[in-house]
């Protein structure tokens, strides 16, 4: 019995979900679709489209925003996959079943969220292609992969962070509370819809520390540029590399804690 | 080899009790000291009432809880130093109405944790297609239908299948038949004593249902308030049971509160109150006229008197009187 197993596992739960749940699918589908629309009509109170294409340097403001909200979808996606592996499962009562399968726990609480988090990738790259491809015909398509291909590599810290948070749900007794105070913060530190320069200092320093922000950076490059300039996307790139071996090593620690403190308290 | 061997286990959990705006803790003693054996072949039944330390005992056997002090070993392994091989060789339920995905068909609920089992490809589908039909889910055609619109009973032997993807040689039931009717209830209980018996499996099963524990248990140990009070068959047991008269006398009494006070048991029996009074021998004469005249004095009516044999039950009442 071996990680290996354990994604297998995974996949086939959440191709079966899936399956079963078609139009939660279609929501899926949907979501970027919806989240950009919103954000543009909020924006058109304020100014005028053609404004906000230039104040942002994008070639065109809807793709932009349907880039940017793919990859905000996929990086509350991960953190959902690993802290909702915990909660959703302790909710249902199947945690303690799933614990009990011959695997150590901490790889379990590590790989688990692996697949359903690609699967989200996919399914929101997925639901922007047809818009991509529309507005800029191949190459928008490639653009879409591209993005996708981004969104794949930054999954690396951040499914480490969101392990961090799996670790935290596992030792804590209101767990609804790790999701409900990650996700706004992630969206509000990654610079989704807006530049990270508009928030306090703090906030642009602490956004440094969140995976989703270098991932978003670099998307927003390929997506919204005609030909993204190397050197700007490696400066995206290499800040993700790093954020993967800090957040990995304390994700290591981290979880074997809880899981010896969750089992002091009894798995439930 | 025992199957299960647990000695002198002991765990407490620190509660939080609110008070305004401050918080009291509190430490609760689960186990004190909890030891007994279960062997290969046999159904061996964990006795107590609602919050006797059963199912942290059966937690603490299953590697999901870290006991405080004391040792266990499941199929010879140790279940604080080799959980994961410990694991690999037990079946357990812990609760029988939930514990699945609500948005998977059965048949799909038990491929997800076959897969969690290590096991896979057609070796998988055949496993999960006999389970299926073992456990008569194939039959009530529930194999393909969702978990949410499965029944209590269909839930109860859904747990079981699970419990017996990997065939392990130990099963930790807790309560498998809790809140089941009549029919899925025997279901479930024929099925265990079917795999003790001719596949030689170890099943543990906590109870509080005594008829049940009498009815398909080999052995009994009977846990109150985190001590196991006694350990041995069911007619090792009933020789534990008060050297005294049991009354039973079933009855019609419109008022029972006053009749709970004056005797030792109180339940119902084909539509009648039953009652059990226990008495020296020689005194059920004395013991009968008080019992009748108080139901004539509650406006009530005698049906039926006999002096009953001891039961599991009688036992039990005397032990966890004793402690409580």
């Amino acid at each position: 019995m071996t990680a290996v197993d354990v994604v297998k596992a995974s996949l086939y739960l959440t191709y079966s979900w899936y399956k079963n749940n078609r139009v939660m699918l279609a929501m899926s589908l949907l979501w970027p679709y919806l989240m950009a629309f919103l954000v543009l009509a909020l924006g058109s109170m304020y100014g005028s489209l053609s404004e906000f294409t230039r104040r942002m340097g994008v070639s065109n403001p809807v793709l932009y925003m349907l880039a940017s909200s793919t990859v905000a979808f996929s990086s509350i996606a991960i953190l959902e996959a690993a802290v909702g592996f915990v909660m959703y499962n302790r909710w249902l009562g199947t945690l303690q079943y799933i614990v009990l399968s011959p695997v150590k726990s901490k790889t379990l609480i590590a790989v688990a969220g692996i697949p359903d988090s690609m699967i989200s990738a996919v399914v929101s790259v997925t639901a922007v292609a047809p818009a991509a491809a529309y507005f800029e015909g191949l190459h928008g398509a490639l653009k879409a992969i591209a993005v996708l291909l981004l969104i794949l590599a930054g999954m690396t810290p951040m499914l480490a962070f969101s392990v961090i948070a799996a670790a935290a749900t596992l030792s804590v007794r209101e767990e609804t509370n790790v999701l409900a105070f990650l996700n706004p913060l992630i969206l509000l530190l990654s610079g989704v819809f807006y530049p990270i320069e508009v928030l306090p200092r703090l906030l642009q320093l602490a956004s440094k520390a969140v995976p989703s922000k270098y991932v978003i950076d670099a998307a927003k490059l390929v997506a919204t540029y005609t030909t993204p300039e190397g050197k700007l996307l490696m400066l995206a790139l290499y800040p993700l590399a790093a954020l993967a071996v800090a957040y990995n090593l304390i994700a290591l620690a981290g979880v074997d804690k809880a899981v010896s403190l969750a089992k002091r308290r009894g798995f439930e | 080899m025992q199957a299960i061997v647990a000695e002198d286990l002991r765990k407490s959990y620190t509660t939080y009790l609110r008070r305004g705006l401050r918080r009291e803790k509190k430490v609760v003693e689960a186990l004190r000291g909890v030891s007994f054996e279960v062997r290969y072949g046999e159904v061996f039944g964990l006795l107590g009432p609602n919050g006797a330390g059963k199912t942290t005992t059966v937690k603490i056997l299953a590697t999901l809880l870290l006991p405080d002090s004391g040792k266990a070993t499941v199929a010879g392994f140790d279940v604080v130093e080799q959980p994961t091989e410990v694991r690999s060789r037990i079946g357990v339920t812990l609760t029988v109405e939930k514990g699945f995905f609500w948005k998977l068909t059965g048949r799909e609920n038990l491929k997800y944790f076959g897969l969690l089992r290590g096991l896979s490809g057609s070796s998988l589908d055949s496993k999960v297609s006999e389970l299926l039909k073992l456990t008569g889910l194939e039959k009530l055609g529930a194999s393909d239908k969702l978990y949410e619109e499965y029944s209590l009973g269909m839930k109860a032997k859904l747990s079981l299948a699970r419990a017996l993807l990997a065939d392990p040689p130990v099963l930790m039931l807790d309560e498998p038949t809790l809140g089941l009717d009549p029919p899925s209830a025997r279901e479930v209980r024929e099925l265990l004593v079917k795999l003790a018996r001719e596949e030689g499996k170890a099943v543990l099963v906590t109870t509080h249902n005594m008829w049940e524990a009498e009815a398909i248990c080999d052995r009994v140990a009977i846990i109150n308030q985190g001590i196991i009070a006694a350990v041995g068959s069911v007619g090792e047991l009933k020789k534990l049971a008060p050297r005294r008269s049991a009354l039973k006398v079933l009855l019609e009494a419109p008022r029972l509160d006053e009749l709970r006070e004056a005797v030792d048991w109180i339940g119902e029996e084909d539509g009648w109150t039953a009652v059990k009074v226990y008495c020296e021998p020689g005194e059920e004469g004395e013991a009968l006229a008080g019992i009748a005249s108080l139901v004539a004095k509650l406006g009530g009516r005698v049906h039926k008197v006999e002096v009953a044999e001891p039961t599991l039950e009688d036992v039990f009442i005397e032990l966890t009187r004793e402690r409580a």
